[in-house]
């Protein structure tokens, strides 16, 4: 029992040296932060909320808000694909009540707007926060995030027009997300524990598992289509993107 | 010659079975004609390297005249009858009459104190796929992969993404703050400058940087002409920085409790990401200054950005500003509403992050001419996410026979591999691909089987088998082998 004290005792000895060697050993390296910097930068809102400041607004005030900073890039209703990924469509009454957005599994649109994939609503606040607008990241004051990302929720179906969004409403609002039931981590694409150890995904396992085969491999070749030729020649003259000597020459453009 | 003649006649005649139904049976005996047909010497009697085929010929290789070079033969033996240049008929004129570089004085040194390639490489540029994105400070930028040589990516042909565009920060005024999500996560949270990373104990580590969109066009058909279009948000650095876990355990950090990081940058978009906190723990993830030997480019963080090794690019967050270490995932933006991978049944998955193993020809390739019959280097790139490369083999017949092809120069964890095979090209009609296994066994897939259980709409993390159709008239495309 005392033997097993001591192996213990000295487990914890060996895993807590590399803390206490950095700590140690690299004197006068770095300083600690002021509060007042971490406020400055710690500006993340996790899909808990954690880190949402306290605050409000409402749908007319987001309007006004989104037309004078936003509705440039974005349309008027968020719906403009002019310069970015549509923020708003493709989702329906259906969809809120489902939390599924089932366009998604029907080939119906090829275009996917934010509100068709987002699930948690601390991702918008937290990036419209942190990086909009475009050419003003972050001027907007807490309560502008709020009112903009109202008046996002009201084009989207999600709240009524005369609706104010506050910091205690934002994990109920949440519940009326379009595609809230639309993600999955059940794959192996996360480098991290698995779900059954905390993390996430199926602890790396892929979702394929193929034998290198060698010969006689397939029948017959059957090509896709060929590649659309107003996709080569928007790419330019291919010729002058390959190197001009050695084993090969970029194709020179086809006479039409 | 004769033994490389013979391994190439065995290949061709799998090639003749197999593209009977495409194109004419090639025989041993037609191989063995076309080699008699286009001797070796014939390169040393034309004019120069550079000029090895004329306008004319190579509208002639367009044209699919297989007796191109018998005439190109004539025409240079013409060229030499000609009285103008007698000394011409001795041989190659730009031997014969000396170049002025042979004749005068060259530039002084540090003309240039920076270097820049050559004036006669100007072709090789990072190019924006047309048609990618409206807003260039919101877009990519790909790396030129066919005209790369070995593993190492040159600074300024590493590929691109913004997501609101670049700065060239003043590195005095950069700083790194490692905090907590949870006060009780962390001994003391803490400022680092430039100057303070830079007195740590570095690491050096070359490793693979790729975006999670790379080939993203091609998942339902092939869509963009060139590799560097393909496969260019691609690239292989020799990294240079601070491990993380010594940054983290500096501060104190309580790894029980706190199993993620978020990694956060100095631009506009602040980007985030969430890593795992094991890929902290196994020291692989550091926070870099220095890429190939100088401070990184700013198009790529400078001065100072995260390396997650096997990890997709945008996880290797630039401007690194801040790291926070907490108890939950993040989902910001980059890994709710984009990088997520959709699959056939609508869902969207989330936190996708791993690079799995793939390769790509990258000469011949798309958009590429072959200048003659014959002997060709077949060569390309192979990586993963998950470790070392550990086989490549390459198919010149679609995928029906494969044969092994051979890993040139450093076989490193997480980084580019090289691989070359021998080829020689009798004229007819091949499709060229080339298939990548890592040290776990896992075998990159091709078309079919990745669409086989992730459909067509993934927009991310295409890792199959790339297939580039040669035609007898020498044009390569990007094809897809259904």
């Amino acid at each position: 029992m005392f033997k097993y004290f001591e192996l213990v005792l000295l487990a914890v000895l060996v895993s807590a040296v590399p803390t206490a060697r950095a700590q140690d050993t690299f004197q006068r390296i770095g300083r600690e932060a002021t509060p007042a910097e971490l406020r400055a930068w710690d500006i993340d809102v996790r899909p808990d909320f954690l880190g949402l400041p306290p605050g409000s607004g409402n749908v007319a005030k987001g309007r006004e808000v989104f037309l004078a900073k936003c509705a440039a890039c974005h349309g008027a209703a968020g719906e403009s694909n002019a310069m970015f990924t549509p923020l708003i469509g493709g989702t329906t009454k259906e969809d809120i009540a489902s939390g599924r957005v089932k366009s998604l599994s029907l080939r119906t649109t090829s275009e996917r707007t934010m509100f068709m994939k987002v699930n948690t609503l601390s991702t918008l606040f937290d990036y419209i926060q942190r990086a909009m607008p475009w050419s003003q990241p972050k001027s907007l004051t807490t309560n502008e995030v709020y009112s903009v990302l109202a008046y996002l929720l009201n084009l989207a179906d999600v709240v009524p027009e005369n609706f104010t969004l506050r910091d205690i409403t934002m994990a109920e609002v949440q519940q009326r997300l379009p595609n809230r039931n639309g993600m999955t981590t059940d794959h192996g694409l996360w480098p991290g524990a698995s779900t059954n150890r905390g993390g996430i995904g199926n602890g790396g396992q892929p979702d394929l598992k193929i034998e290198a085969c060698m010969s006689d491999c397939r029948t017959e070749i059957r090509l896709g289509p060929p590649l659309p030729e107003s996709m080569r020649k928007a790419q330019g003259d291919l010729a002058e993107q390959t190197r001009a000597f050695g084993p090969v020459r970029g194709t020179s453009p086809r006479p039409n | 010659m004769i033994c490389l003649g013979g391994k190439a006649c065995g290949l061709t005649s799998q090639n003749g079975v197999i593209f009977s139904i495409v194109t004419d049976r090639a025989t041993c005996n037609d191989q063995r004609q076309h080699m008699n047909r286009t001797p070796n010497q014939l390169g040393r009697l034309r004019p120069a390297p550079e000029h090895f085929l004329t306008d004319a010929e190579i509208m002639a290789v367009k044209a699919g005249r297989r007796d191109f070079l018998r005439t190109s033969l004539q025409v240079a033996s013409a060229a030499m009858a000609a009285p103008l240049s007698a000394r011409a008929t001795e041989g190659d004129p730009v031997i014969l009459q000396l170049p002025e570089w042979t004749t005068t004085a060259g530039r002084p040194v540090a003309d240039r104190p920076y270097g820049t390639p050559s004036i006669h490489e100007s072709q090789l540029q990072r190019r924006q796929l047309r048609g990618l994105s409206k807003v260039a400070a919101n877009s990519a930028s790909f790396t030129p992969l066919q005209g790369l040589f070995g593993i190492i990516t040159p600074s300024g042909l590493h590929y691109e993404r913004h997501h609101q565009g670049w700065h060239d920060i003043d590195p005095t005024r950069h700083r790194l703050m490692i905090t907590a999500s949870n006060p009780a996560f962390i001994r003391t949270p803490k400022v680092y400058t430039m100057d303070d990373l830079m007195r740590l104990p570095p690491v050096s580590h070359i490793h693979f940087l790729e975006c999670g969109g790379n080939t993203g066009t091609e998942w339902g058909n092939a869509m963009v002409p060139t590799v560097q279009y393909t496969h260019g948000l691609l690239s292989c650095s020799e990294f240079t920085g601070v491990p993380l876990r010594l940054l983290l355990e500096h501060c104190g950090v309580d790894f029980k409790s706190a199993r993620y990081i978020l990694a956060e940058g100095a631009d506009g978009a602040s980007l985030t990401r969430t890593i795992p906190m094991e890929l902290v723990e196994s020291g692989e993830v550091f926070v870099a200054y220095g890429q190939n030997g100088e401070m990184l480019r700013p198009e790529n963080g400078y001065p100072l950005r995260l390396i997650v090794p096997g990890v997709q690019g945008v996880s290797w967050v630039k401007w690194l500003r801040r790291i926070e270490v907490g108890d939950q995932a993040y989902a910001s933006r980059e890994e709710t509403i984009h990088y997520v991978d959709q699959m056939p049944d609508g869902r969207l998955r989330q936190y996708t992050s791993v690079n799995e193993c793939k390769s790509v020809i990258t000469s011949p390739s798309g958009g590429q001419t072959l200048i003659s019959h014959g002997y060709f280097n077949v060569t390309g790139l192979a990586w993963s996410g998950r470790g070392k490369i550990r086989r490549v083999d390459v198919s010149f017949d679609g995928g029906r026979t494969w044969r092994q092809a051979r890993l040139e120069g450093p076989v490193l964890d997480k980084a580019l591999t090289r691989f070359n095979i021998d080829w020689v090209w009798d004229g007819e009609s091949a499709v060229l691909q080339s298939r990548a296994i890592d040290e776990t066994g896992y075998v990159q897939p091709n078309y079919g089987q990745l669409r086989s259980v992730r459909g067509s709409r993934s927009i991310y993390h295409n890792n199959a088998i790339q297939s580039w159709e040669v035609l007898p008239s020498g044009e390569v495309n990007n094809v897809q082998v259904l």
